[in-house]
This record gives C-alpha cells, structure tokens and sequence, in this order.
C-alpha cells in the first residue's frame, strides 16, 4: 500500500522535484525498469501496481440493514406494472391518484421499484395535496414505511402513522391538520366534534382548515356546523364553507339553491318545441343578501347589468344539484342538454360549464356522462373554458365510456382535445378493467 | 408484422412495413424521420386494436422481411475485391500515424508526471479534449475515449490523485505494448490494438469459425445500458451463456434520437450463436445466428468474492478491462455509502456516480436478491434485479 502512495505523492509533486520511489510487488523480484526518464519509471512502476492492486482487490464488509415487514398484499400484475410506469413517466400522469386508489381498494400492491417515484411524488405533493400523500402511505404499505426509515425526505408518509393526541393540543398547524384529516378518515364524527369544541378559538386560517376537513367525509351531520359558517365575520370562510355545502345532497343549501334555480332558469314551450329561458333576477336588496350570504356575489362591476345578472344565474346553477333538473322537467340529462345546444348554447355555453361545476360536486355520474357525450359529439365548438371542464369531466365519467365502440369516434377535423379526452377516457377503462381482472402476482 | 398503404401527397400510395418483433421500419416515403409518420400511424392504430389479422403478406411486404432477415445475418453480398497494393497502401499510412501518435502521446503523458499532476485539478476540460483530438487525428480513437474520459478524474472526490496516476498508467502501458506488439502473442496482440482503436470489419468478426471465436449457447440476456456521447447513442448489451458460463458483449449504436437495436430483450434466454471478436479477454460479440427466445428466470449469481476473483482473472488477460458483468446474489446495504453485501458479509460498493439506487433498495427490501450489473474500479453499477417472482427488473 505505501509503495502506491509514495508512487501518487511523487506523480502530485512532479519527478522534476521529486524522487521516483521504489515499487516491489511481493512475491516479485525487482525489475531492472530504469529506462532514464524518471517520469517514465514512474509511471511503468504506477502500471505494474495498478494491474497488482485491481487485481488483489478485497472485498469491504457491511452490516445488513433490517428487513422490511413482508406485505401480505399480492403485486399487481406485470400489465398494471406497466402502466404505472408509463404514468411516472408522464402519460396520463393525472390519473395517478385513481391507479393507487383502485389498486389499494382491491388489495394489491404496486412493485416496489417504483415505491421511491411514489414518494418522491408525496414529498412534493406534501401539505398541498394531503390526498395523494395519503394514497401514496396506503399503497406503499409496509415496504414504503421501511423506505422512509432509510431516507428522511419521505419522513412525510410516516408523519400520520405517527400522530397522537399530543400532536392535536401541541402540534405545528400542519400536525394538526394531519391529526384531524386522519381522524376523519377514522371516524367523521369525532373529528366534527374536535372542530365544534375548537372552532371559537380558532383564527380564520384554522377555520378554513376545519371547513376543508370537513369536505372529506361529508354528511348531513356536519350541516348546522357549515351554516354557522356561512355567517362567519372573514369572508374567506364563508366562501369556502359555501362550496362544501354544495357538495351536501338533501342540505338546506342544495334547497335554497333549487329553489332560485327554477325561478331563473325555465322551460318554456314554443312554436319549435320545448327550450330553455333564462329569467334573471331583478336584484331586491333581501334576496341578492341571501345570495351573498350562500357565497355567490356579484363581483366586480364589470361587463352589463344583464350579463352580471346572468352570472348570478350560472353561479346558481353550479351550485344546484342537477337532479332537480331532470325532476323538474321530467326529462333526461341528455335530453335537457341537447335541448341548450339547439337554442341559445351556441352563443352563450356557460350554460354546460354550470353543469358540468354540479355534476362534478354532487358526483352525479348520470349527468357527467351526459355532459361528456353532449361534448365528445355536440356539434358546436368547444370554448378553452368548456375543454378545461372536459378534462374535468372524464376524469370522473363512467370508465365503461372508454370501452371500445361505446363512445362514436370523433370527425377528425374536431379538435385535438377531445381526441385527447378520448385517449384519456380509453386509458382510464384500460386501465381499471387491468386492477378490476387482476387476481394478483403472488 | 404490419404493413399497410397510406394515401400520401405523392400518387402512389406510400407502402409502410413494420416488423414488430425487431421493432424495424420501412417505407416508401422519402421522409427522413425515422420511423416515419405512416409506420407511426401503422403502430398506433395496432395499439388501438384496429388492425385486425391480416393474410398472406404482399409481396413488396415479403421482400423487405427477407431483405432485413439477411442483414441481421450479416450475410451481405462481398464487396468486389479493391485494389490490394492501394489497401496496403492505406494500411501502412495508418500504421505509422499511430505510431506517429503513440509517441506524441507518450511524451504528453511523460510531461503530465515529470511537471506534477497537482497542477491537473486547476486544468479545464480542455487539457484532456486537446490530446484526445490529437489521437483522433493520429487515427487512435481507443485511446481518445480514454483520454477524453479523465477530465471529470480530477473532480470526483477524494483520491482523485490515484485515480489519475492509474489511468495515465494503464495509458503508457497500452502506448508501449502497442509500440512492442510484434513481441505479444497474438491474442494479447489483438486486445491491444482493439484497445488503441484498430477496428476489426464486422465480416471478418463473423467469417471466423474457430470454436473459441464462435460460440452456440443459451444466451441469458442480463442487462442493457444505454449511453449518448457526441450524439451517438450506444447501447451495451450483457450476456452470459447458460452453458458456457461465459460473460458476452453486444455493442450497438445510433445517431441520438434514432432508435438502438432492441432485439436483446433484458431477461430474455436466446439459442444463439455469438462471433467474439479477437482478443486475450474476448468480450465484445455479434449476434450470429439466433433461434428460440424465452424467458430466462432469475440466473445464478455469484458471491461478492467470486466476482472479484473472475475480475482478477480477467484482469489477468486484458489489464486494461475496465467494466466487468457481474451478477450477485446480494443484499443492498450501507457502509455507510450504497453497497451490496452478500451472505458472507462480503461488500462491494454501489457506483457513486450511479446515485441513492433507491429502486433497488425498494426491490429488496433489506432481502436478498440477485443483481446484474456493470462492475468498475468505482464499484458496481445496478443495471437489473430479478424479483421475487423472477421477473427482471431494470433499474
């Protein structure tokens, strides 16, 4: 060894001030090698205890590390595997949260060589989408845990496993999220309780916590809690309790928001047939007040009264459980949204991203469907706006409209996006379908 | 095998073949990109499930496939014969501008010591670039890769010193041994002007029959490793034969943003017949003649010493081997750096370069699993794990 070291301090120094040192390999007779330049020696002598050492190279020695609690789960199968990969590299990478939810609910398990793209991606979803860090936690079971003992920056997959009461009374503003959403996931009514007894020393940014915890688990239970939210002094509140309460079925909410609807949004019969009337409201102090207190405002003063008006409605309506429309006209979501397209939709089609706004918060998939339809073959073009709400919108339809032949194959002058939408749409029920066959990999 | 015609701009429709089992393209287009939109289209309305079962193929169809079958072969028509005092000619130049090189070289790297190499970590990438094109220009290109590889030496972290001294070593070895060849016997003789760059034709690589040259086995295809330097993407495929137990290099290139060959498949066992390309530790080798593919299972691995005595013995023929297969049955650990360690409590470490190897990590799980993967002076670089179920994993 210190032959090789004496050999590198003279190659560092340079054999114009130092001296080349001697190079004997046991076991060998020194070689007359002295061919006159010293920096060839030297590096003669380098080469000949560098095959040496390459070669007499020992292994090192290492401690195991402990091994991972085994996942009775079985993989899912190479196809799934396969398309896993395919979304962490970036196809269809929003539909990644629905691979781990349906994967976790059939009781499988993803293969563990993607488990550190699946943390990574929970590290940075971190506290803004606690959501897919949850996913990630259940999907990676065991085997993820053990991973975030190796590596600190997945430490955030542990956080919930680790929360206790102490955490709720002393925690950081993040802990205590994490507690309460966990303790949701457990049991929606004790979390209601945690936030009833926390609420009036609360500051308004643990309020729009609570009301966002609240969001998970939604029942008819947590309905007089968000009406006292609506007349919460910061208004940040009051909107946010406002949109969770859209989402509550059978509230007195959705029964507000009914009853405006069908007095400003009618059927009417002419001489062509049935259509769609909007009748905005004339805007009396007392009921615009009720208006706001339910979170829909007229915004800023732009634009016509009419048109403003008109928002008042579309807001409405985006906030009214759909299915009182199809009571209300005794007709089909297909039938009601076709009816829009034939008339006025054209020049106004708000109309289908009010829609598509309720059918996605009631997660009425009877009109998701409908609505996808209406825009995958609807003969009018579609807005950015109404694209954004497809997207939306497929991501939540029946995935059995992505079986082959079920949806009609779009001309192919129609735009890009529904031809991505389709692709979305049949990547989803291939996808499902692969984790709804799945038996397993053992 | 998909073919189809597509209505183009020009009036005959375009002709399109794609071999999926390659995969291979062809068409008539006069598109440049390769493969072309109508071999794209072909290929995505076959994902779809649009292209139904089809019958005999066309003739123009046939033809390409025969053509292509003939080219994986190697089997091309001989060139007619050139003028062999004019070969000689060229042969002879080339020879002493290596020559010419070798000593150029052998100086510089003379200077490198005689001045110290303290002054090498102040040296931009420049230092080593310059006397790579000059071995470029003497027609040396072996040793122009190696010399343009040791500019990132002197930044790679504590004893960079040695690593250093070694190369340039190993370098003037290869610069007098190739400057003594006629005194090598022949193998060695071989691995030393493969080493400096001397290419050997393809045909004559497969022309030769003698039984250590030419080898039929079960060929385990291990793992792949793709790399893009200058835009030229290479591709190393490793193999091993069932029987043989013997280690194979499949080499293949491409111009960056073209696909590389894809017909050795990671996890793949292959009746086949590999030429070896001459030399003392012959390695590198072409795709002969194939037969059956199946899936391979989990192969034998070796021990942490088992690898590094077939690594000194391979050493022990061709000194300047710097990357060596390697399949270990071995458990990923922490020493505290990224190592495997095998029953014995032997370790090697995990290549720095290579990263955290987390995926292999996870893979394990703290169990033991067999890893292939390149083995160098640095340490080991994962290219593939088999999985419980005996799937190959790459990493």
């Amino acid at each position: 060894m210190s032959a090789w070291h004496d050999l590198v301090t003279a190659s560092l120094i340079g054999t114009e001030r130092a001296v080349v040192p001697a190079a004997a390999i046991p076991g060998l007779s020194p070689m007359d090698d002295d061919t006159g330049d010293p920096a060839a020696v030297l590096l003669d002598r380098a080469a000949l205890l560098t095959a040496a050492r390459r070669a007499g190279r020992r292994p090192g020695r290492a401690e195991p590390l402990p091994t991972s609690e085994p996942d009775p789960r079985p993989a899912v199968s190479a196809a799934a595997g396969r398309r896993l990969a395919r979304m962490l590299g970036g196809d269809h990478p929003d539909l990644l949260a629905e691979w781990l939810r349906a994967v976790t609910a059939r009781g499988l398990r993803p293969p563990p060589q993607f488990l550190p793209v699946l943390l990574d991606l929970g590290r940075r979803a971190g506290s803004k989408d606690p959501a897919l860090v949850r996913l990630v936690a259940q999907a990676g079971g065991p085997r993820a845990r053990w991973l975030a003992q190796l590596n600190p920056d997945w430490e955030i997959v542990l956080e919930e496993t680790l929360a206790e009461d102490e955490v709720w009374r002393r925690g950081t503003n993040s802990q205590r999220r994490a507690y309460l959403r966990a303790s949701r996931a457990r049991d929606p009514g004790a979390a209601r309780e945690l936030i009833a007894d926390g609420w009036a020393a609360a500051g308004p940014d643990e309020r729009v916590m609570f009301v966002n915890v609240l969001a998970d688990g939604l029942s008819l239970a947590d309905e007089s809690l968000l009406e006292a939210a609506l007349d919460d002094g910061t208004a940040w509140v009051r909107k946010v309790a406002a949109d969770v309460l859209a989402a509550l079925p059978g509230s007195a909410f959705s029964q507000r928001m009914t009853e405006r609807a069908v007095r400003w949004l009618r059927l009417e019969h002419g001489e062509d047939g049935p259509r769609l009337v909007i009748v905005p409201p004339t805007g009396a102090d007392a009921a615009m007040r009720s208006l706001g207190r339910d979170g829909i405002t007229s915004g800023p003063d732009t634009g016509t009264s009419q048109a403003r008006r008109i928002g008042l409605v579309l807001e409405t309506v985006a906030r009214t459980p759909p299915a009182a429309w199809t009571r209300q006209f005794g007709l089909t979501p297909a039938q009601i949204i076709a009816m829009s397209a034939a008339d006025w939709d054209a020049s106004n089609p708000s109309l289908f991203m009010a829609w598509s706004r309720a059918a996605l918060t009631q997660g009425d998939q009877e009109w998701v469907n409908a609505l996808v339809n209406r825009a995958l073959t609807g003969k009018s073009p579609l807005t950015a706006a109404e694209v954004g709400a497809l997207t939306r919108l497929i991501r939540h339809a029946d995935p059995r409209l992505g079986a082959p032949n079920v949806l009609p194959r779009p001309g192919p002058e129609r735009l890009p996006a529904l031809w991505h939408a389709i692709r979305t749409l049949r990547f989803r029920y291939e996808m499902l379908k692969e984790i709804e066959d799945d038996h397993g990999n053992g | 095998m998909l073919w189809g015609e597509c209505v183009g701009s020009a009036t005959a429709p375009y002709r399109t073949v794609v071999d999926l089992s390659g995969p291979g393209y062809r068409c008539s287009c006069p598109s440049r990109k390769f493969p072309c939109k109508h071999a794209l289209a072909l290929l995505l309305m076959w994902s779809e499930g649009a292209i139904g079962p089809g019958g005999d193929l066309p003739d123009w169809a046939a033809g390409w496939l025969a053509a292509r079958a003939v080219r994986h072969t190697g089997a091309k028509d001989p060139k007619p014969p050139a003028d062999p005092a004019a070969a000689q000619r060229r042969a002879d130049q080339r020879e002493a501008r290596v020559a010419a090189g070798l000593a150029e070289l052998d100086r510089w790297l003379c200077d490198q010591v005689r001045e110290g190499l303290a002054a090498s970590q102040q040296s931009g990438y420049r230092h080593w670039d310059d006397i790579a094109a000059r071995m470029v220009d003497a027609q040396a290109p072996g040793l122009a890769e190696r010399l343009r590889a040791l500019a990132s030496v002197p930044h790679s972290g504590p004893g960079w010193e040695g690593r250093l001294l070694e190369e340039y070593a190993m370098a003037r070895l290869l610069v007098t041994a190739c400057r003594d060849q006629e005194k090598l016997p022949s193998a060695l003789r071989d691995t030393v002007r493969s080493r400096v760059g001397f290419t050997v034709r393809q045909a004559d690589v497969l022309a030769s029959a003698t039984p250590a040259r030419r080898v039929r086995d079960r060929w385990h295809v291990l793992a792949r490793r793709d790399l893009e330097q200058d835009r030229i993407a290479t591709r190393r495929v490793w193999l091993r034969g069932r029987r043989s137990g013997r280690p194979a290099l499949v080499l293949s290139f491409a111009a960056a943003g073209q696909s590389l060959d894809g017909s050795l498949q990671v996890g793949a066992e292959t009746e086949a017949d590999l030429a070896f390309y001459p030399g003392a530790m012959p390695l590198r080798a072409l795709v002969a003649a194939r037969g059956d593919t199946v899936p391979g299972g989990t192969p034998p691995g070796s021990t942490v010493a088992g690898l590094l005595d077939l690594y000194a013995a391979a050493l022990g023929q061709d000194p300047w081997l710097d990357t060596w297969p390697a399949v270990l049955d071995a458990t990923p650990a922490r020493a505290p750096l990224p190592c495997l360690r095998d029953a014995a409590g032997d370790a090697v470490p995990l290549h720095p370069a290579a990263g955290d190897c987390w995926p292999l990590f996870a893979l394990s799980g703290g169990r033991p699993l067999t890893v292939a993967g390149e083995w160098t002076q640095r340490g080991l670089w994962p290219l593939t794990a088999w999985d419980e179920g005996g799937s190959p994993v790459p990493l």
